[in-house]
């Protein structure tokens, strides 16, 4: 119906104009019936026009500003220089007396306005376009010049409407150069700051490819806020406005990925590629940029983290809320198969001084602190390697394939220490209950540390929010979090030798727990297998073998080191059976630590536990995915992580799924972080997520892919490809 | 654990609810043009292939639109077709309007469309469900194509170099049309094949 008058009422109007310009040459051109300026303002049907000044008068020779302010109706929307995929720009033409200038149109940072397929730029709300204004040197103050602007614009809601006024400005000469206009002089002022300028900045573009990249580099861009950042192009043909832009953050600057446009196609593609280059922050550069080779400056820092993740994810976590997360994390951490082996001996040493109140006490302090020493050195070390440029992300540790035969190498150990084959200190017994004491809380400290160490591959659910918003986050915020962790992480040990009661219903100590501890010596035997899984699956088979070497070595020194210490026991010094096993450990730790691991090749690498058929995950294989309209499946995983191999044994590798997938078409990629990949590192963190798992399910031509739940079941994943396939 | 679920399905609804038509490899100057089918204002389903052999001008038109309405309320637009098809051009005008939105034409209303405006075009196509214009990444009305005889795209973009709405500014615009038509009737390759097309944008179904 509306669409039907606007309809009516433009053919009229239409047809009246071009009757006008048919009349003759004395028509404005361009603008229509020639009309009577209105001093004041004018509502043209889907806007209200009006000429507003920055000073309320002009000095003969001054320039001043003045603006054509635009109040647009709700949901109607007028253009910037370039309008983007349809649209036109607003114009002004001015009548003034002689010897006055008016120069171009200083145009705002414009908004990106997405209509179905389309991109346009242009304004909403109250915009305002300055204009130079200058007056000739032999103006004469005292008068009153009246200014006369045929402004045209096209203002869009679903339909587009061609609207028009004459506006006309009376300004006073006066002999010297006023004050800002009391009425519009901040606007307008305001108006200006904000627009667009020149920067010492190096923009530079290339062809990659399909691909047009553009750099942009300089003291203004160190160290900003790059998140939405967003490339508006004065030429209508030079990129594709609807493609979105991808950012790669550099420390001085960010490179851009975007989609050339038209003008690319023509046999005289753009030589240059000029336009604004507006961040999140308000701040906004015309930039000029040339052909050449991108700067290094401009690029490696990854993309920005994401601002609001599609749906679960940690980006807009406050910092309390952050901490709640992560002790709640630390708490479910306990549960996790990869520390119940460490927690195991734990709960050992507890049992042992069950029934001594202040010993129990000082080595739960000692485990805390243990824990939090060792949460802070890894969130330290993490946040050093992010400053440093590393793309990094939580359980980075166990992508070292020397730090994971280490560890493996180091639950052997305890393993047989935990099977009586030698003891940690013996040597000393005897020497003082003060001394045991110290003893024990070096031991407490260790196995909090310890603990730490193994439990970063399972990132429980409530961890990965709370640790990947802290890794987005100030180095202080991050590290609170982290000790929110290591906090909650301890508290269930902490609890029991402080809570009175707790304490005394342990059982009493007694021959059984000799019993016990060889007993809890088995899940660490099991902790060290799974390691040496891990590292066949980072360096392949030859790998195993060089750890079995190590780890045989490694048990005979043990069992050497409990043959001395049972000789000292008796009297004995036995010097060299105790330098002969602390020599052969330590050349088995050496020779499985150094020199490096090739990396496994990927036929080596183990076939899937799912029989769903997938893929190698890439940026450009799931974009080009995406581009054929198939919905896709990314799951983002590595070896080391025990939740997502309990999720692809459950949840991903049941009929149910395996038939969805196949019903659905959905293409399954597999994102393997189990060795250091910065591309899956930095997906991850366009996530909000430090760690994996991460499951992403994008729907057929859906811009964002939804974030599944870290415990997956066959329901989950099946309703999701569903929905996907649907949309 | 629960609102979380619930944003997650939420989000999946959003993401079906707008998720925009599958991309698709947008059209190419040198490159075979995309072929279709369509039905026109007789009802009749016509298609690409069968004006092989011929020139074939896409025009595509929204009937409420400042642009287009320049164009053929002073028959500009006529004369421009019944000059092209006197050479033995095709010339084909698309509607991509969704139903309910601006410019989008029933057969019926088709017919009449054409007989009251004097269209002097080969064929009125009726594309409401927005396949063929994606196919050709028609982004405005108007929005031209032109495809050799080979079957090969050699010009798309606007229709002249006078992006206004305003009547007035038919006078000295170059139409690139025009031009492009007259370099494929001389033999020679065309020499402006791309230009930014400028217009409304298309009403595609939402």
């Amino acid at each position: 119906m509306i669409a039907g008058r606007v309809l009516n009422v433009l053919r009229t109007a239409a047809a009246a104009a071009a009757a006008l310009v048919m009349a003759g040459p004395g028509a404005a051109q361009g603008f229509g019936q020639p009309k009577a300026p209105v001093f004041g303002e004018v509502d043209t049907g889907h806007l209200v026009a009006d000429l507003v000044p920055e000073k309320a008068s002009i000095a003969p020779g001054e320039t001043i500003h003045v603006a054509l302010r635009q109040r647009i109706d709700k949901g109607w929307h007028t253009y910037w220089r370039n309008p983007g995929d349809s649209g036109e720009a607003t114009q002004i033409k001015w009548t003034l007396p002689a010897g006055w200038r008016a120069d171009d149109i200083v145009w705002p940072a414009p908004d990106r306005q997405p209509t179905g397929p389309l991109m346009n730029y242009g304004y909403s709300g109250e915009v305002l376009l300055p204009v130079a204004l200058t007056a000739p040197a032999d103006a004469t103050p005292g008068q009153t010049v009246e200014l006369t602007a045929a402004v045209a614009f096209l203002v869009c809601e679903e339909i587009c409407v061609p609207e028009d006024a004459v506006l006309g400005l009376r300004l006073p000469v006066a002999a010297t150069p006023g004050g800002p206009h009391p009425q519009f002089g901040k606007t307008v002022a305001a108006a200006l700051a904000a627009a667009p300028k020149p920067a010492p900045l190096t923009a530079v573009f290339a062809r990659e490819g399909e691909a047009l990249k553009l750099a942009v580099a300089g003291a203004p861009l160190a160290g900003a806020d790059f998140a939405d950042a967003y490339f508006f192009p004065f030429d209508g043909t030079a990129i594709d406005h609807a493609k979105p832009q991808a950012i790669e953050r550099g420390p001085q600057g960010l490179t851009l990925t975007l989609t050339p446009g038209y003008g690319f196609q023509s046999p005289t593609p753009p030589a240059e590629l000029a336009g604004v280059l507006s961040l999140a922050d308000g701040r906004a550069f015309e930039i000029k940029a040339q052909a050449g080779a991108l700067p290094a400056e401009a690029a490696g820092l990854g993309p920005p983290p994401a601002r609001a993740p599609p749906a679960g994810g940690g980006g807009e976590l406050g910092l309390i809320a952050a901490v709640g997360f992560a002790l709640l994390g630390g708490l479910i951490l306990n549960l996790m198969p990869c520390v119940f082996p460490v927690l195991a001996m734990k709960a050992a040493g507890l049992a042992r001084h069950a029934h001594e109140r202040r010993e129990a006490q000082r080595q739960g302090l000692a485990f805390l602190a243990g824990v939090l020493a060792t949460f802070l050195a890894l969130a330290g070390l993490l946040i050093a390697l992010k400053e440093a440029g590393a793309v990094a992300g939580w359980g980075f540790q166990l992508q070292s394939p020397p730090v994971v035969a280490a560890l493996s190498l180091l639950m052997l150990a305890v393993a047989l220490n935990l099977s009586g084959v030698f003891e940690v200190g013996t040597s000393l017994q005897g020497a003082g209950s003060g001394l045991a004491s110290q003893r024990g809380m070096a031991g407490a400290f260790f196995t909090g540390a310890l603990a730490v160490v193994v439990a970063a591959p399972c990132t429980a659910p409530f961890m990965a929010p709370a640790l990947g918003w802290a890794l987005t986050q100030s180095a202080a915020s991050a590290l609170v979090v982290f000790l929110g962790l290591g906090l909650g992480f301890a508290l269930p040990f902490v609890l029991v030798a402080f809570v009175p009661g707790l304490l005394t219903r342990l059982p009493r100590p007694g021959p059984w727990m000799v019993g016990f501890r060889k007993l809890l010596a088995f899940p660490m035997y099991g902790a060290a297998a799974w390691l040496a899984w891990v590292l066949t699956v980072q360096a392949g088979d030859m790998a195993l073998a060089r750890l079995f070497a190590a780890a045989v070595a490694l048990a005979l020194a043990g069992w050497m080191a409990g043959v001395a210490q049972r000789r000292q026991a008796q009297g004995g010094r036995p010097v060299l059976a105790g330098s002969a096993a602390g020599m052969l450990a330590a050349g088995a730790l050496a020779a499985a630590v150094w020199p490096g691991y090739q990396p496994a090749s990927a036929a080596a690498a183990p076939a899937s536990a799912a029989d769903i058929p997938y893929e190698a995950y890439s940026p450009e294989r799931l974009a080009s995915v995406r581009a054929e309209g198939r919905a896709v499946f990314v799951n983002f995983t590595a070896a080391w992580c025990i939740t997502c191999k309990v999720n692809e044994r459950t949840a991903l590798s049941t009929a149910e799924v395996a038939d969805a997938f196949r019903r659905t078409g959905t293409v399954y990629l597999k994102a393997d972080w189990t060795l250091k990949d910065e591309i899956i590192a930095a997906e991850l963190a366009r996530h909000g997520r430090a760690g994996v798992p991460l499951y992403l399910v994008y729907g057929r031509g859906s811009q964002d892919g939804v974030i599944l739940p870290q415990i997956l079941t066959g329901k989950t994943v099946v309703e999701a490809l569903e929905a996907a396939a649907a949309g | 654990m629960i609102p979380l679920t619930r944003r997650l399905v939420l989000a999946a609804c959003a993401a079906t609810l707008t998720a925009p038509a599958a991309a698709v490899a947008a059209p190419a100057i040198g490159q075979p043009a995309p072929v279709f089918r369509a039905v026109d204002a007789d009802g009749r389903t016509r298609s690409l292939d069968e004006f092989k052999g011929k020139t074939v001008v896409l025009e595509w038109h929204n009937g409420g639109c400042p642009y287009v309405q320049k164009y053929y309320n002073a028959g500009a637009m006529q004369s421009l077709q019944r000059q092209a098809t006197a050479d033995g051009v095709v010339w084909l005008t698309l509607v991509s309007s969704g139903p309910g939105t601006q410019g989008h034409l029933t057969p019926a209303e088709a017919k009449s469309w054409k007989a009251a405006n004097k269209a002097g075009s080969t064929a009125l196509l009726l594309d409401p469900d927005g396949k063929v214009g994606k196919a050709y990444d028609a982004r405005t009305t108007p929005h031209m194509y032109v495809v050799d005889k080979t079957g090969r795209l050699v010009y798309m973009g606007g229709i002249d170099d006078k992006p206004a709405a305003d009547p007035a500014s038919l006078k000295g615009a170059k139409n690139y049309v025009a031009a492009a038509l007259a370099d494929l009737k001389a033999g020679r390759a065309v020499a402006t094949p791309v230009t930014r097309p400028y217009g409304c944008s298309v009403k595609y179904k939402g």
